[in-house]
C-alpha cells in the first residue's frame, strides 16, 4: 500500500498510544519486529546475507577486490559501503543518482562497521604499499518498511560475517579463508514520536516522527557510533535514555546475529 | 560472443552440465513477494535470480513525459555490483539502458495502456545473481509481478533465449555456453497470438539454424508460461 | 496456441489472456478479440445478470459513482481539494461539494492536508478523472481515531455475510467502525479498542482466502 498520506488522525492516534508505551502494530515502544536473517545465497559475491526486519528487507553482498592501498596507510585494506535505494522498494524511490538519503544510510552503516574495528584491515595486506583486499559493501534495499538504519547494518555484519577472501581465484594462495572478524557491531534507531520516542519505527510511524536518533555499540557495550537525523530535536535526557534502552534492546539482534554463525 | 573456440560444450548430445539441448535450466518462479509495491516477483532460472516489482497505475512523473491519451511503461533493468564476479559500479550503463528501453517496449504492447490516460506504470528489475540470460529473466519476472498488480493485459510475455554451441543450436544457454558459444538469441513472445515482442541476436546462423533456433525459443517460452501461471495460481490459492 | 483456458462456471481463477466462454455482455476487467472475450487481470469471472465481469484480486483502488470511501487530503488549491483515495490519481473535492461556506483562497481553513473525510464517489468520467462529495448522506470530516488500508478487494470479506464479521468486531471491540469501498477503514475509540480492532482487520486481509478465518477472529476479539 503506499504510504503517500500519512493521516493526521493516525498521527494522534500514534503519538498517545505512544505516551501508554504502545504502538499501532501491538509493540511496545522498545520493542523490535521479528527479524530473520539467512546468509550466503549468492555465489558471485564473496559473502552474502538477507535480512528481514518486519516487512524491510534489505539484501547485502559482499565483493573483495585487489588494489592499492591508501597513501596515508600503506599497509592496510580498505572498505566502501554503498547502498541502493531499489524504486522497487518503495514508490517514493525514483530512479536516479544517490540522493542525500541514501548517501546518510551508507555513511552511518559505514562508520558503525569501521569505527567498531569489525573488520580487521591490516589482515587485509598483500604487499605492503602495493597491492591490498578492498572490501566493498553494497546494500540493495528491496522493500522499505522503515528503519533502514539497523535492517542495513545487521545485514552488512551477517554478509561479513559470512564472506571469504577469494585468494584462489585471484591467484593469491592456495585456498580461500575466511573474513576474519574481531566483533560485531549492532546499531540501534530511535524516532521522536509527539513526546515519546520508540525503537524501530514503521514507514508509517517514520512519516509521523519528527527526529531520528542511531547508536552503534559493540558486545563489550560500548559506543561506536552514533547520528541524529530529520529536522526535529531530542531532549538531552532523552538521547541518553535512547543509548542506555540500546544496550538492553539490541540482544534481540545480536542473538539473530549468533544464530547464523 | 568469443565465436568457434576448441572448448568442448556439448559432446554426444549432452551439454556440459548435463543437460539436453532442449532444456531448459531449473526455474522458480514465485508471485507477491515485496509488500510495497503494487505487485512483485522472485525468479530463480539456473543460478540468476531476479526481483521485480510494479507500482501504478499512477501519476506519471517527470510530467512532460505524460501521454494525453495512455499510460507509458517505464521500465528499469539494473544488476547489483555484486550480480556478477567482477563488481559492477552501481547504475545504469549502457547495456541495461538499452535493455530497460526494449523492455519497456515489449510491455507497451500487451498493457492495456489506453485504460490509464496521462498514468505511468512503473517496473522495476532488479539482478541479484547474473548467470547468462538475464534479460530473458528479467522480462519474465516483470511479467509476474505486473500481472500481481492487477495492471490489466492481453496476456503476459514469457521470454527465452535459444543459440549456438559447437555448431549445434540449443536452448537457453548458462554462462559458460554464453561465453565460449557462436550465437544467442534471445526471444519474447505473446503466448495467445504467439507474436514477438522481442528478439535479439548475436553471432551467427545460418538461416536453416536460425529457423531452428526460433522454433526452440518459442517452445522454451510456451513450457516458461506454464510456470509463470502456476506461481499465480499458488499465490491466489484459486479459493474462493 | 496454449495459454487460453476455456471458463464456463463462475469461481474459477482466471489470468491475463484467458479465454472466457460466454454470451453474455462484456462488463470489467474483460477485454474482446476476434469476436471472443478474455480476462486482462488476475481474477474470478462471475456471469451475472447478463454480464460477464472479472473482479480483479489486486490493484488500486477503482472509484465507482456511490461508492462511499475515506479520503485523505494531499494538496489544496483555491476552490479545491485533492484527495488521496488509494486509486491511480488523487480525487478531486469541489468546494461546491463541500457543504462549507467556502471563501476563494481559504479552503484549507476548512480541510488541510493529511485530514480525512468520509465521502462518496461522485462522478467518474470517460478519460478516468474522478470526483468526490461531501454532501451526501452521512458524510462528514473526521475528527478522532485512526484510519488503516487494506487491499479493496477484500472489504467484502471485512463486511462478511449480512455484515456478520464487521458486526463481530465492532461488538467486541466497542470501537465505531467505517469501511470506505476503496480499502480505508476508519476506527474510533479506546486507544486499545482500536489496535484490537485493526489487528482483527488486518488478519483477515492477510488471510482472505484462508479457511477457519471466522474462528480464527473470534479467537482473536476474545483477548
Amino acid at each position: 500500500m503506499s504510504n503517500d498520506s500519512v493521516s493526521n488522525l493516525m498521527k494522534g492516534h500514534m503519538e498517545s498510544l505512544a505516551k501508554e508505551g504502545k504502538r499501532a502494530d501491538g509493540r511496545g515502544i522498545n520493542e523490535y519486529r521479528k527479524v530473520t536473517i539467512e546468509t550466503g545465497m549468492l555465489n558471485t559475491a564473496e559473502g552474502s546475507s538477507m535480512v528481514h526486519l518486519g516487512k524491510t528487507k534489505v539484501l547485502c553482498g559482499i565483493k573483495m577486490l585487489i588494489g592499492t592501498p591508501y597513501g596515508d596507510s600503506p599497509g592496510s585494506g580498505t572498505m566502501t559501503t554503498s547502498t541502493e535505494l531499489a524504486p522497487l522498494a518503495d514508490q517514493s524511490f525514483d530512479p536516479g543518482p544517490p540522493r542525500e538519503q541514501s548517501i546518510e544510510l551508507s555513511r552511518v552503516v559505514d562508520r558503525g562497521i569501521r569505527e567498531s574495528r569489525m573488520i580487521d584491515f591490516d589482515g587485509l595486506c598483500i604487499e605492503h604499499g602495493a597491492k591490498v583486499w578492498m572490501v566493498y559493501i553494497d546494500l540493495h534495499i528491496l522493500d522499505n518498511d522503515g528503519n533502514l538504519f539497523d535492517c542495513c547494518t545487521l545485514a552488512a555484519a551477517a554478509a561479513l560475517s559470512n564472506a571469504t577472501i577469494p585468494n584462489v581465484q585471484h591467484g593469491i594462495a592456495d585456498e580461500d579463508v575466511k573474513l576474519p572478524i574481531n566483533c560485531w557491531p549492532i546499531s540501534c534507531t530511535f524516532g521522536k514520536l509527539g513526546d515519546s520516542v520508540i525503537l524501530d519505527a514503521t514507514s508509517d510511524e517514520e512519516g509521523v516522527m519528527t527526529a531520528r536518533f542511531t547508536v552503534a555499540h559493540d558486545e563489550n557495550g560500548n559506543l561506536r557510533a552514533a547520528q541524529k537525523g530529520m529536522n526535529g530535536a531530542f531532549t538531552d535526557a532523552e538521547i541518553r535514555e535512547a543509548v542506555k534502552t540500546a544496550r538492553a534492546s539490541d540482544s534481540v539482534l545480536r542473538d539473530a546475529l549468533k544464530g547464523i554463525q | 560472443m568469443a565465436g568457434q573456440t576448441d572448448m568442448e560444450l556439448i559432446k554426444n548430445g549432452i551439454r556440459k552440465d548435463g543437460r539436453k539441448p532442449d532444456e531448459l535450466r531449473e526455474i522458480k518462479i514465485v508471485a507477491g513477494v515485496l509488500d510495497n509495491a503494487d505487485g512483485s516477483c522472485y525468479l530463480e532460472w539456473g543460478n540468476n535470480k531476479v526481483y521485480a516489482g510494479v507500482f501504478g497505475p499512477m501519476e506519471c512523473h517527470p510530467r512532460h513525459k505524460q501521454k494525453a491519451d495512455r499510460a507509458i511503461v517505464q521500465a528499469r533493468y539494473t544488476m547489483a555490483p555484486f550480480s556478477v564476479n567482477d563488481r559492477k559500479r552501481p547504475g545504469l550503463d549502457r547495456r541495461s539502458t538499452e535493455i530497460s528501453y526494449i523492455v519497456s517496449q515489449a510491455f507497451e504492447k500487451v498493457v492495456m495502456v489506453e485504460d490509464f490516460p496521462k498514468a505511468s506504470i512503473r517496473v522495476d528489475m532488479q539482478v541479484v545473481e547474473a548467470h547468462a540470460g538475464t534479460r530473458c529473466a528479467a522480462l519474465t519476472a516483470a511479467s509476474v509481478a505486473l500481472a500481481d498488480a492487477g495492471i490489466p493485459m492481453i496476456d503476459m510475455i514469457p521470454s527465452c533465449a535459444s543459440g549456438k554451441i559447437n555448431d549445434v543450436v540449443v536452448l537457453d544457454l548458462n554462462k559458460e555456453e554464453d561465453n565460449y558459444g557462436q550465437a544467442d538469441l534471445p526471444l519474447a513472445i505473446i503466448p495467445s497470438t504467439g507474436e514477438v515482442v522481442l528478439l535479439q541476436l548475436d553471432g551467427h546462423l545460418t538461416p536453416d539454424e536460425f529457423e531452428l533456433a526460433m522454433d526452440l525459443a518459442t517452445s522454451g517460452c510456451m513450457d516458461l508460461y506454464k510456470k509463470m501461471r502456476d506461481a499465480l495460481e499458488n499465490s491466489y490459492g484459486g479459493k474462493k | 496456441m496454449s495459454g487460453e483456458s476455456s471458463v464456463t462456471s463462475n469461481r474459477k481463477l482466471v489470468l491475463p489472456g484467458d479465454l472466457i466462454e460466454t454470451k453474455s455482455k462484456p462488463g470489467k476487467g474483460i477485454f474482446r478479440s476476434e469476436g471472443r472475450i478474455h480476462s486482462s487481470v488476475v481474477g474470478y469471472s462471475s456471469d451475472k445478470s447478463g454480464y460477464i465481469n472479472v473482479n480483479a484480486i489486486t490493484g488500486r483502488y477503482n472509484p465507482k459513482v456511490g461508492d462511499k470511501i475515506i479520503a485523505v487530503c494531499a494538496e489544496t488549491g483555491p476552490s479545491i481539494w485533492r484527495m488521496n483515495i488509494g486509486s491511480s490519481f488523487n480525487s478531486t473535492l469541489h468546494h461546491s461539494e463541500s457543504g462549507w461556506k467556502v471563501p476563494f483562497g481559504d479552503t484549507a481553513r476548512f480541510l488541510s492536508i493529511g485530514d480525512a473525510i468520509w465521502a462518496e464517489v461522485s462522478m467518474v468520467d470517460a478519460s478516468g478523472s474522478h470526483q468526490i462529495s461531501l454532501k451526501k448522506d452521512d458524510c462528514r470530516k473526521l475528527y478522532s481515531g485512526n484510519i488503516i488500508k487494506i487491499n479493496p478487494t477484500n472489504v467484502p470479506r471485512i463486511i462478511g455475510k449480512q455484515g456478520s464479521m464487521i458486526s463481530l468486531i465492532r461488538d467486541n471491540t466497542k470501537t465505531r467502525i467505517q469501511i470506505g469501498q476503496n480499502g480505508y477503514i476508519w476506527i474510533d475509540g479506546k486507544g486499545d479498542d482500536i489496535a484490537l480492532a485493526q489487528e482483527a482487520m488486518e488478519t483477515i486481509d492477510r488471510e482472505a482466502t484462508s479457511e477457519g478465518l471466522t474462528k480464527k477472529i473470534e479467537k482473536l476479539l476474545e483477548k
